[in-house]
């Protein structure tokens, strides 16, 4: 299996530990991944509302990428996968529109043919790789972890565009890889909801808000960790848990774990090579817990 | 609203008192959009015939030339409210054709346009700072020295009876389609104000008239817009034919509600219907089919979704069974010009009223011209009554009376009949005898029917005993209600012995405008059987014709 | 076919907290969600409390939680909502339960009302109707769809931390004003919309855009109206130095520049708010996971800046 993988700007940002721990876990599946070095930010949601044209040319360029490759883009991002699958929506639906879109990546010889496929790792391992490929892979059952899915609004809604609606398994994919793992997937009603981080520089409370909200809800239905396959998720429910511990004006200590960290472990990975280390909230607790 | 609204720019002090938010109500499902004669070429004349013509000349013409007098003004003055109507290419409104129409005068904003006006009429109410007081349901009229003087409502909250004092009441309280089963109309049009006011002793006026509209769906009964037609949309039998050439050689499949639905009915009833989807073979098809879908979904997009949904069927690629359903009440509370009842300070106006302009069919698109017109007079009329008069001494005995009558009801043991079962074996009767086709006999047994459903309802209990949102106990409020109606829409079709309008008896299949062209009022005694009244049709420049469409 | 229906009860007169009840019973091939309830009302409890009234999905009464999203009951068809047989009804989210599925409607109207939802049209009343073009009717069309049912209030995830928020369908209303070309007072309303509880709060998370029964999708009005706040010179917010920083940052380097972002947005000047980042920032340092003060370009930083120079230079022309 080889994909034109798309790491995203906060995997070689802000969460390098996901860059990381992205490469051994497909590594370790036998997964092959060519990395869409050229590619231009997704444009996070942020640029599609400046500019819905700008922002689908730059995911244009990325698909147009991707045939170049000759494989299906893989992110490791829910709000990429969400972004370039509204983009790559509107541009398959409308062959005038991605003709114009067309005469702008025209100048660098690229040329996009509307062939591209985007996949998250989370379908991509559930519907590609097979669960139970997954399964004869795991060397480290994570017996006894309770570990809360959070997925993310852009791998979610709307379900239109994210094939929910012929795939409503989607849904729950998470809770089937965790359980994959070894884990019992814990179910609670912040799994589905927004993170907060859109918000986080224009209403604070409000986004730290909603991390305690949802920290405390997976926590109070005996979480001890919440894995999600969204960096941004990622970002502000871990960086920020401090200051929704404040505002909530209790303690949490909810690791947040990256997707392909769950797995890792699960496949037997070293913490030190999933980089669980490089997290706001200690892991350590998950990594005692399942003996890594 | 619309007369709420007048009445406020009037400087009256105004509540709307509604039994469910004002956007919920049944103008909200008015699909195919308002009349004017607004474009060039057309003149009120001409509306006015045809709303004549449409009445089968049981309209009163004063009255229908007033309408159709102040029709171009009344839709510009909703458009410039904000009403988004659809537009012309120099931005001017654009109408569509519609049923019984000479010409196209039919203002519209896509398949929502009841819709439409009716938030902008929120808006204005909010903007002008009118009182409302939602989900409060009306149990009395009370009636001092011959004058209205207030009214008792139950706050479905608390469940609490408030005695609201007025010097002018203006009731806009809807037809009472659920009297019939099935009907288009919304669960809400349970005739709350017909029976209101009639046993406050206003008559009824052609309460007989009943229109069934052409295209519904049989699963439930959803109303299809005669603005499909409008825009091309045909009428086709099992056969394929387009059987409106027979019945309409003119107007084919836009002649008047009336003729197509018997049509149709005739075509069914002759064992050239198509399948129901239930069993049957108790529909038409309404074909779209040969227009383009991006036409249908921005003009007729809310009838492709309700097609879509209760009769699976996608209406750009395959006809849709439909079948003449119940759908507006042309009778109602006698009124005047001015929206005012025999009853001094009682006014009413739109579905519950009766003017008459409709007489015995209304045209499609008139029903919001109808509301908005008259609204407007009523509120004005009723804002001027108010300033003359003072508020008449009321006891809050009245209040205790509701009371009284609730506990009644309340304190039934709950295993008894259900008023859901009364209502259905009165809709089921109502549309067996009282539709699209009725004769003596029929009309004679529905009304025994009708009084034994009196008997068994004044024993029917409630299952909710509490006092938050008891809507148990508002169901039956509302089905005593409709039992009234139901005895004067019976009395009325017995008692007109002739055909006209939606009014069809096979025992008397001809117009007779030597006897009949005269109104039917009929009036409540609250110690014996209800008065018989006529009054003449007002005529002023149209004598009757044959009516060929 | 045969279903059972689990529906969230509560009397507020008996009980201490909702619970739920089972009713199985008939129903029909192509029958609603509300067609069930209102047999279940009329032949197995009539005290079972709920808002309908139209059955065709324009009067906005029965809009709950059905299996956990937010549905138009009469748009929802049993089969549909209940392959299985089940079907789980409850109130709708965000706002207060008076009795079994019937909320206090209260708060979602006070939003309507505070957006100032009617018309102000030109003063100077036009003989006829005011001129549109058709577009513009068809645009503003598509939010006056609008039922007001609450559906999208119902799982907003902003108004679940903070009920101020003025919310989806208030936004959505005041953006059928603002694009509506005969109103007059766009420069007010954006203004207020620009304050805090308003358009900068949306979080972006699409609930509304897939609760909504009628395609309005508040969201992208939400979207629509920052883009004409921006237009209009409301720009000393936030969320625009996030935006504009955000733009900047791709463009400059083909990648989004966290660090960046989390200063331009505050501001430079703005020291409170920058000195409140810092203990995030020396967190995320001491966790090795601050992003480089040297943010590299990616190969093929050149042709985005390309990119963007065109679509903005177009943008602009527009």
């Amino acid at each position: 299996m080889r994909y034109a993988w798309y790491p995203g700007c906060v995997s070689q940002g802000g969460c390098p530990e996901l860059y990381a721990s992205m490469v051994k876990v497909c590594s370790a599946l036998g997964i092959e991944l060519e990395e869409l070095k050229g590619a231009a930010c997704t444009g996070a949601g942020v640029l599609t509302e400046r500019n819905p044209e700008l922002a689908d040319t730059l995911n244009a360029r990325t698909f147009a990428l991707a045939e170049q490759v000759g494989a299906p883009v893989l992110t490791n991002c829910s709000t990429c996968q969400g972004v370039m699958s509204q983009a790559n929506a509107k541009l398959k639906a409308d062959p005038k529109y991605l003709a114009r879109v067309n005469q702008h990546l025209a100048p660098e010889g690229l040329e996009y043919k509307g062939t591209t496929e985007v996949r998250h790792l989370l379908w991509a391992l559930v519907e590609d790789y097979g669960l139970d490929n997954f399964k004869a892979k795991v060397q480290r059952p994570l017996t006894g972890l309770k570990a809360a899915p959070f997925y993310g609004c852009y791998i979610l809604r709307p379900t239109k565009v994210l094939g929910l609606d012929e795939k409503p398994a989607r849904s729950r994919y998470l809770e089937m890889l965790i359980a994959a793992c070894g884990a019992d997937p814990v179910d609670y009603d912040g799994k589905f909801k927004c993170c907060g981080f859109p918000i986080l520089t224009l209403n604070e409370k409000n986004s730290v808000n909603m991390v305690g909200t949802h920290t405390l809800d997976a926590k109070a239905h005996g979480a001890h960790c919440l894995v999600t396959p969204c960096p941004l998720c990622h970002l502000n429910l871990d960086g920020f848990q401090p200051k929704a511990a404040g505002l909530k004006g209790q303690q949490i200590n909810m690791p947040i774990l990256h997707l392909p960290q769950l797995l890792g472990l699960a496949l037997g990975l070293s913490a030190k090579e999933l980089r669980l280390n490089h997290h706001i909230m200690s892991t350590k607790a998950v990594m005692e817990m399942v003996n890594a | 609203m619309r007369a709420a609204l007048e009445a406020k720019r009037r400087h009256a002090d105004v509540a709307l008192i509604s039994k469910v938010h004002p956007v919920r109500s049944h103008s909200v499902a008015a699909q195919g959009g308002i009349n004017a004669p607004l474009s060039a070429g057309d003149s009120w004349e001409s509306h006015a015939f045809d709303t004549v013509k449409g009445s089968d000349y049981l309209g009163d013409q004063d009255a229908i030339e007033f309408l159709s007098r102040e029709a171009a003004q009344a839709v510009v003055d909703l458009e410039n409210m904000g009403v988004a109507f659809h537009r012309g290419p120099e931005g001017k409104l654009a109408p569509r054709n519609f049923g019984g129409a000479s010409q196209a005068r039919t203002y519209f904003v896509g398949a929502i346009t009841g819709h439409a006006i009716l938030h902008v009429m929120f808006e204005q109410l909010l903007k002008a700072g009118v009182k409302i007081y939602e989900e409060w349901f009306v149990t009395h009229l009370a009636i001092e020295g011959g004058f209205a003087a207030g009214l008792v409502a139950q706050e479905m909250l608390t469940g609490k009876f408030h005695l609201i004092r007025a010097k002018a009441i203006i009731l806009c309280t809807g037809g009472c389609g659920r009297v019939y089963e099935p009907s288009t109309n919304a669960l809400i049009c349970t005739g709350d104000g017909m029976s209101l006011a009639w046993r406050a002793g206003a008559p009824l006026m052609d309460m007989e008239m009943v229109q069934y509209h052409p295209t519904t769906l049989a699963n439930n009964g959803a109303l299809m817009t005669e603005g499909a037609r409008g825009d091309g949309a045909q009428l086709r039998n099992a056969l394929g034919d387009r059987f409106m050439i027979k019945y309409a050689p003119n107007k084919i499949d836009l002649a008047s509600r009336d003729v197509v639905s018997r049509a149709a009915q005739t075509e069914i009833d002759a064992g050239r219907g198509v399948d129901d989807g239930l069993g049957g073979k108790t529909c038409v098809y309404l074909d779209c089919t040969h227009l383009d879908r991006d036409f249908i979904l921005e003009r007729l997009g809310e009838i492709y979704e309700l097609a879509l949904q209760f009769a699976n069927v996608d209406i750009t690629r395959q006809p849709c069974p439909v079948r003449p359903g119940m759908h507006y009440q042309m009778g109602g509370i006698k009124t005047d010009l001015d929206g005012a009842t025999r009853i001094p300070g009682l006014y009413a106006a739109g579905e519950c009223a009766c003017v008459s302009v409709h007489g015995g069919n209304r045209l499609g698109a008139n029903s919001l011209l109808d509301t908005v017109i008259f609204g407007h007079r009523a509120g004005a009329h009723a804002a001027e009554f108010a300033r003359q008069v003072d508020f008449r001494p009321l006891s809050e005995g009245v209040v205790m009376e509701s009371e009284r009558r609730a506990q009644a009801v309340l304190s039934r043991p709950a295993n008894g009949e259900s008023i859901a079962k009364i209502r259905l074996d009165l809709g089921r009767t109502m549309h067996q005898h009282a539709g699209v086709w009725r004769e003596v006999k029929g009309l004679q047994t529905a009304l025994n029917t009708l009084y034994t459903l009196k008997e068994r309802y004044q024993k029917a209990p409630v299952q909710d005993k509490g006092k938050v949102f008891n809507t148990n106990l508002v169901f039956h409020w509302e089905l005593g209600y409709m039992l009234d109606s139901a005895e004067t829409i019976l009395l009325s079709a017995i008692h007109r012995t002739e055909s006209r309008g939606a009014h069809y008896r096979t025992d008397y299949p001809e117009r007779d405008d030597q006897r009949w062209l005269k109104h039917i009022l009929v009036g409540y005694r609250p110690d014996g059987a209800p008065t018989i009244e006529y009054l003449p049709v007002t005529l002023t420049r149209w004598k009757p014709e044959p009516r060929v469409y | 076919m045969q279903v059972t229906y689990r529906i969230k009860r509560f009397d507020p007169e008996v009980d201490k907290t909702p619970r739920f009840q089972d009713f199985t019973l008939q129903v029909g091939e192509n029958d609603s969600v509300l067609d069930g309830m209102i047999k279940i009302r009329e032949e197995q409890d009539g005290s079972l409390a709920l808002r309908c009234s139209c059955r065709a999905a324009i009067c906005g009464s029965c809009a709950m939680r059905v299996n956990g999203e937010p549905r138009l009951m009469c748009k929802t068809r049993i089969r549909d909502a209940a392959p299985e047989g089940l079907v789980k009804v409850e109130p709708m989210g965000n706002l207060p339960v008076v009795k079994d599925l019937v909320v206090d409607m209260g708060p979602f109207w006070q939003k309507v009302r505070a957006v100032k939802p009617w018309l102000e049209p030109p003063a100077a009343k036009p003989e006829r109707e005011y001129l549109a073009p058709n577009e513009a009717m068809r645009e503003v069309v598509g939010v006056v769809a609008c039922i007001m049912c609450g559906a999208c209030v119902s799982d907003c995830t902003v108004w679940e931390v903070d009920p101020n928020f003025l919310g989806p369908a208030a936004l959505a209303k005041a953006y059928r004003f603002v694009a509506d070309p005969r109103n007059t007072d766009n420069d007010e309303r954006l203004k207020s919309l620009t304050e805090y509880t308003g358009i900068w709060d949306c979080t972006h998370c699409f609930y509304c855009v897939q609760a909504c029964p009628k395609d309005v999708a508040p969201m992208e009005r939400i979207l629509a109206l920052r883009r004409e706040a921006i237009k209009h010179g409301y720009t000393d917010h936030n969320g625009v130095r996030h935006s504009d920083s955000f733009a900047q940052s791709v463009k400059d380097s083909g990648s989004l520049n966290e660090g960046r972002l989390a200063v331009e947005t505050q501001g430079y000047l703005n020291l409170p708010a920058l000195i409140g980042l810092a203990p995030v920032g020396l967190r995320a340092l001491k966790a090795g996971k601050m992003p480089s003060p040297l943010h590299h370009k990616r190969p093929g930083a050149s042709q985005v800046k390309r990119i963007f120079n065109e679509l903005e230079k177009e943008e602009k022309t527009t």
